[in-house]
């Protein structure tokens, strides 16, 4: 009897290629006819929708792109696959997504859902909109003879946090944050026209340009630079990056490396959620200095310091005003209450959709200048006339 | 150097442990975050609980029994032979089907994630093949088997896990106060409803010897596999959320699906998805044992490898016949076979046993 | 010494008298028969013949212990009959060490064919055998295979007697026992069963016995026919018992409660029972420090999970799983594969048939033309089918990794074993891709689980111990630590080794 299964699984195996039902070889994929994609664009075309793909066919060989249009992004994806001469095109290395502002308006569920459902692509594969112009002109655009789009977009993503431009928010975040809250942000870019500088490079530069906020059918609305910076903040999606602080004679360039924002709501005594409070502390570091300033003046560092909260305090305002404004919680204040005092926020006789457009916040912004990099200004750079107790005991020792 | 089929008490419980493993990825994190919302991760602290007290019951209900009894032979005793007959072809027919669900669920599984242009034919009937290779030896075998894969396995899903654990937020698992047991208890029933899944493991019992095992109770295993619940439930609400954890069906292998090892690996999914089948692989033998043992002693009949192929052919038809599509597969896998396997194993068989009982049969 | 003979025994007229026509009769047509007539005490009239068989025994200690004295008539010069000299040659008045009466055939015969000489007494229908065997023996040289840089340098040969003398010189034991055993019909091949009676289980040893006394072959020549006579499952391409060269292995194994054989002719030693962790470990484990040890041992581990799934994971991943692989590395084997004309399923299945190919070659042919062939082969196969584009760089890297993890397996027919499931794994990861792989690995893990030696399960500790001693298989403990015996072996004297 075991002989019996044995030649029965032996017969399974040697019937591989013979049927279609019997067989797993519909899976299979020749690694040469393979075309990896690393970049996806959807625009919005006059009957339907237009996707191209990025992609290449080996280490040494040119990216290229190919195009489609078709009536949903299955049907021109499904076409654009599977390639003249046999080649394939697998969508499992996909980095980015790139979206042009139309088709992001209309079809940004049918993406979501077709990264969703497809089990080739990942859902932590960014997603990007287009702002001013085409997604695939962008990438066209971008990408240089040997450096691929998706270097370029792959540059960006990981460049943005650390300059406090902006985050790239995958697939995933994206659908569950429509999902939970309704809304989402995605990061937008757009394709400035540049001098190139080296052969390698593509006329335009992929720039970012700040958050938009989507609905699942429409776009609410766009972020300035500085309401993104804010929205980076609270979400904590922020790294790091540099601003100019002015203060006295001297423009400071500080480092902003370590943000904790706190976010607590604030209950009356019937349990009415009266207002939030918005407590920031950051840590910064100086990195260069022009001008006179000596930053061993506690007063002068505590100048520097309030300067910067007030910097940083206006990005917080300008987009919690902005997220009033749009009658949209896309910084999930309702979710961070509900974590920090759950109960309370059970108990709460309001509806938050009905209050939070006209809940004040507090913002609070507590910011520390920890270090200057090693070096202490002697009074001939910092215009002081005295030195410092430490010279004066020196020399005083010295004279001795 | 006979060829008796003996097995330890230990070996019993990890052939169970092992096998309990691939229901348990059918209905979570889905099934869980469907009912228990947020909460959900909390809820194999409650299902650990129901299951302590459902072991405890049916310890309590077979202290004074012989060694060397099996359930079937329990029921033959207790209710005696005509209505133990009975209760064994109903357990049989069950489980015959459950089996087939059983290959139909890996298999659809299967094509959800790694095999999307596949058909199901084909694993079913490699599976079964294979499945029927093995029931048809010894329970010895079978248990050595899952004693050997089973550190295996865990190693796996340790690493996996602690390479997922970095997309975990803290704002999909909270907030979650005392007022949220009632989502936990919720969310508890489809959980309890695998770990109860030991009941069937009661069939072979006849087979553990008289030896004492080294832990007394079978809680310890009971608490490794509600962490491990826990585990997978934490980690893909963590990473994914709420309404991805419920819309998605294999939600747990999306969150294996974004994976990536030190750049040397991406998308360990496959890995995943295979070390998933050698469980479901375990369960469908035991199944097929299960089955054959029950016919045997309602038989007589001596070899209980004669049953194993008629019951892996009848599994077969069940796994293509009992739903048509995937939605009516969904259908089956959310309610009727739950409720049914729920009914088995928490009502039918401590209900015999109890009569066995009562009757002072044993 | 008390010898069992295989039920099998040569059929030589045992029963029959023993007269010097009957032993010619035996013998005729055998060059290396002798015989010649000896007058004992030098007298005519008293003769006696002597038979022996040349090149079996030493024509000096023939001459000298045998010849010389019978035919000194101070001797035996006195002697009234046969009788009295038959029972002055049993009494030691011949200086050899081994004299043995013999009344019927069947055992002269035997005793002629274990370098006996004979004198046989026509008359008294009796003849009496001395031991005399030719010292044309092997020396003891350090072992070919198993070889260690601190440990001891004798390693068996082919003659029973110099192997027992090594294990007795190791085991300084009065308890040990060495039984003797016949084996092969025509053969008449001498085996011995070695044991620590009260110490090693009494189960293991009967049933050692029962299966030494149940081989049934014409000759036990090769270890095949021993060690496919005495496993449990013959069909089962691993191996189910011990074999050893080294003669310090077998005495480690006969004091951790092993049953140990030798066979005269074979330069090895078997130990029963075998399980799958004893073929990870080597006698250098022991010479080296506890911790390189277990790292080594750990090492051999994962080369057997590299030997067995590296091909077929790459073939899955490849066929199947491309998702796997990362992106730049995706774009380098696109790169490469592009050239090459083959389907990944049949560049593999090529890859490891060259493999196995230079492997063969490399045993047959004599060492220095072999040393050539594999570096020829191995540059053939590896640089310039990648160049000429027939086979991609990648599956070479992964066919040579899976090729050298097999290498590292201590023992020769556990690598054996371990290709032949490679190419069935690769097979299943053609057929079913990671699916294939998976349920393929579950089945070898059931097949290697239904295996037993002598009781005990072959994945022992790792099944079938409670969960315990894991770590003796996968560690070497240091010898200072208080440390139990394999429970599983079932030995006497109590559970905790004394080392």
């Amino acid at each position: 009897m075991k002989r019996a299964v044995f030649l029965s699984l032996a017969v399974c195996l040697a019937l591989t290629g013979c049927s279609s039902g019997l067989t797993i070889f519909s899976n299979y994929r020749r690694l040469e006819m393979i075309e990896l994609v690393r970049t996806v664009t959807v625009d919005a075309a006059e009957d339907g929708v237009n996707v191209s793909i990025c992609g290449t066919a080996g280490e040494k060989q040119e990216a290229r792109m190919y195009q489609n249009t078709g009536p949903s992004i299955g049907v021109a994806m499904n076409e654009l696959t599977l390639m003249p001469l046999g080649r394939q095109a697998i969508l499992s290395h996909t980095e980015s997504m790139l979206i042009g502002e139309d088709a992001a308006k209309t079809r940004l569920d049918e993406v979501l859902d077709y990264v969703e459902r497809f089990s080739e692509m990942r859902l932590d594969t960014g997603l990007f909109i287009v702002r001013d112009g085409t997604a695939l002109d962008l990438v066209s655009g971008v990408a240089g003879k040997e450096t691929p789009a998706a270097d370029v977009v792959a540059g960006l993503a990981e460049n943005m946090p650390k300059v406090g431009e902006g985050y790239v928010f995958s697939c995933r975040e994206i659908a569950a944050s429509l999902s939970e809250n309704g809304c989402a942000l995605i990061q937008c870019v757009r394709g400035e026209k540049e001098e190139k500088l080296f052969e390698d490079r593509g006329d335009l530069n992929i720039k970012p340009a700040g958050f938009a906020v989507m609905l699942p059918d429409s776009t609410a609305g766009y972020l300035t630079e500085e309401e993104t910076l804010g929205a980076m903040l609270i979400l904590g999606k922020y790294e790091s990056h540099n601003l100019d602080v002015p203060v006295e004679d001297a423009v400071l360039t500080v480092s902003v490396d370590l943000v904790k924002p706190k976010i607590r709501p604030v209950f009356s005594d019937s349990g009415e959620l009266e207002r939030i409070r918005l407590e920031l502390e950051l840590q910064s570091n100086l990195v260069s200095m022009d001008g006179l300033a000596d930053l061993r003046d506690e007063k002068l560092r505590r100048k520097v310091e309030e300067k910067l909260s007030e910097l940083m305090g206006g990005a917080l305002e300008k987009v919690l005003e902005r997220e009033r404004t749009l009658g949209l919680d896309f910084l999930d204040l309702e979710g961070i209450c509900e974590r920090r005092e759950p109960i309370k926020m059970e108990d709460m006789p309001q509806r938050w959709e009905d209050i939070f457009t006209a809940l004040p916040v507090d913002v609070s912004v507590k910011s520390v200048l920890m270090r200057t990099y090693d070096i202490i200004d002697p009074p001939e750079i910092s215009g002081k006339e005295e030195g410092s107790p430490w010279e004066k005991l020196t020399e005083s020792l010295r004279g001795s | 150097m006979g060829k008796t089929d003996r097995i330890t008490e230990r070996q019993l419980r990890v052939l169970l442990f092992v096998s309990l493993l691939s229901p348990m990825i059918r209905i979570l994190p889905s099934a869980a975050v469907m009912l228990g919302g947020r909460a959900a991760w909390l809820s194999p602290i409650a299902a650990f609980a129901a299951g302590a007290a459902l072991l405890a019951l049916t310890r309590a209900l077979r202290k004074n029994a012989p060694e060397g009894l099996g359930l079937q032979d329990m029921a033959m005793l207790g209710l005696g032979p005509v209505a133990g007959r009975v209760f064994g072809v109903l357990s049989a027919l069950w489980l015959t089907y459950y089996g087939g669900f059983l290959a139909r669920s890996a298999a659809e599984r299967l094509l959800s994630t790694v095999y999307p242009n596949g058909n199901t034919p084909v694993f079913i009937v490699v599976m079964l093949l294979a499945a029927v290779l093995t029931a048809s030896g010894l329970t010895k075998t079978v248990s050595r088997t899952a004693e050997v894969l089973m550190p295996i396995l865990l190693g796996v899903i340790a690493v996996v896990l602690v390479f997922a654990a970095p997309d975990i937020s803290a704002e999909n698992l909270l907030p979650v106060t005392y007022r949220s047991w009632r989502d936990i208890l919720y969310g508890a029933a489809p959980i309890f409803n695998v770990t109860a899944g030991f009941g069937y493991f009661l069939f072979l019992r006849g087979h553990v010897t008289a030896e004492r095992a080294v832990r007394p109770t079978a809680f310890p295993w009971l608490a490794i596999l509600s962490l491990i619940a826990l585990a997978v439930t934490f980690f893909t609400l963590g990473t994914l959320g709420e309404s991805l954890s419920i819309t998605m069906e294999n939600a747990f292998f999306m969150v294996i699906r974004n994976i990536k090892v030190f750049g040397v690996i991406e998308r360990v999914e496959a890995v995943v998805v295979a070390i998933w089948i050698v469980t479901d692989f375990i369960f469908l033998t035991s199944i097929l044992m299960i089955v054959a043992e029950i016919w045997k002693t309602v038989t007589g009949v001596k070899r209980r490898s004669f049953f194993v192929p008629p019951t892996a052919i009848l599994s077969g038809a069940a796994a293509f016949l009992t739903a048509r599509d995937a939605f009516e597969f969904l259908r089956l896998s959310e309610f009727i076979v739950p409720a049914i396997s729920l009914a088995f194993t928490v009502v039918l068989i401590p209900a015999v046993m109890a009569v066995g009982k009562l009757r002072k049969k044993y | 010494m008390r010898r069992e003979t295989s039920r099998a025994a040569p059929q030589v007229g045992e029963n029959s008298p023993v007269t010097v026509a009957a032993v010619e009769k035996v013998f005729e047509n055998c060059y290396d028969f002798e015989s010649r007539e000896l007058l004992i005490g030098g007298a005519p009239g008293r003769t006696a013949r002597l038979c022996f068989i040349d090149g079996l025994v030493s024509g000096s200690d023939v001459a000298e212990q045998v010849i010389k004295p019978l035919t000194d008539p101070e001797r035996f010069g006195g002697c009234k009959g046969a009788g009295e000299v038959i029972a002055m040659l049993l009494g030691g008045s011949v200086y050899v060490y081994t004299a043995k009466s013999r009344t019927q055939l069947g055992d002269l015969a035997g005793d002629l064919l274990n370098g006996f000489c004979a004198l046989i007494f026509d008359a008294e229908r009796t003849a009496v055998t001395f031991e005399v065997k030719s010292q044309q023996r092997r020396s003891v040289e350090a072992p070919k295979e198993e070889k260690v840089v601190k440990g001891a340098k004798d390693a068996f040969v082919e003659t029973m007697k110099i192997n027992t003398t090594l294990v007795r010189r190791k085991l300084r034991n009065p308890h040990l026992k060495i039984k003797e055993y016949s084996l092969g019909t025509r053969a008449d091949t001498a085996a011995t069963l070695i044991y620590i009676e009260g110490f090693t289980n009494e189960g293991i040893v009967a049933e050692a016995e029962r299966r030494l006394s149940n081989i049934n072959v014409e000759g036990a020549l090769t270890s095949a026919a021993i060690e496919e006579n005495i496993v449990d499952n013959p069909r089962s391409p691993f191996p189910q018992v011990i074999t050893t060269e080294r003669s310090d292995k077998f005495c480690m194994n006969i004091l951790e409660g092993r049953v140990g054989m030798l066979v005269d002719g074979l330069p090895l030693g078997f130990l029963a029972p075998g399980t799958f962790s004893q073929f990870m470990k080597v006698p250098e484990d022991h010479s080296g420090h506890f911790i390189v040890a277990s790292c080594l041992t750990l090492l051999r581990y994962l080369a057997v999970a590299l030997t067995l799934l590296a091909p077929a994971f790459y073939v899955a991943v490849a066929m199947y799983h491309q998702e796997m692989i990362p992106t730049r590395l995706m774009q380098s084997m696109i790169e490469a594969k592009q050239q090459v004309p083959f389907p990944t399923a049949a560049e593999a299945i090529m890859m490891l048939l060259a493999f196995e190919l230079l492997q063969e070659a490399g045993i047959r042919l004599p060492s220095p033309i072999g040393e050539t062939v594999s570096i020829i082969g191995a540059l053939i196969v590896g640089q310039s089918a990648v160049e000429a584009s027939v086979v991609s760089p990648v599956v070479v890297v992964v066919i040579a990794l899976a090729g050298i993890a097999g290498y590292t397996m201590p023992n020769l027919d556990m690598g054996s074993a371990l290709r032949l499931c490679r190419f069935l794994l690769v097979l299943a990861a053609i057929a079913l891709g990671m699916f294939g792989v998976a349920l393929g690995c579950a089945l070898l893990v059931y097949h290697l689980s239904s295996l037993e030696s002598y009781g005990v399960p072959y994945m022992s500790p790792f099944a079938g111990s409670e969960g315990r001693h894991v770590s003796r298989a996968l560690f070497r403990h240091s010898m200072t630590d208080k440390k139990d015996r394999e429970p599983e072996l079932k030995t006497g004297g109590g559970g905790e080794a004394k080392l």
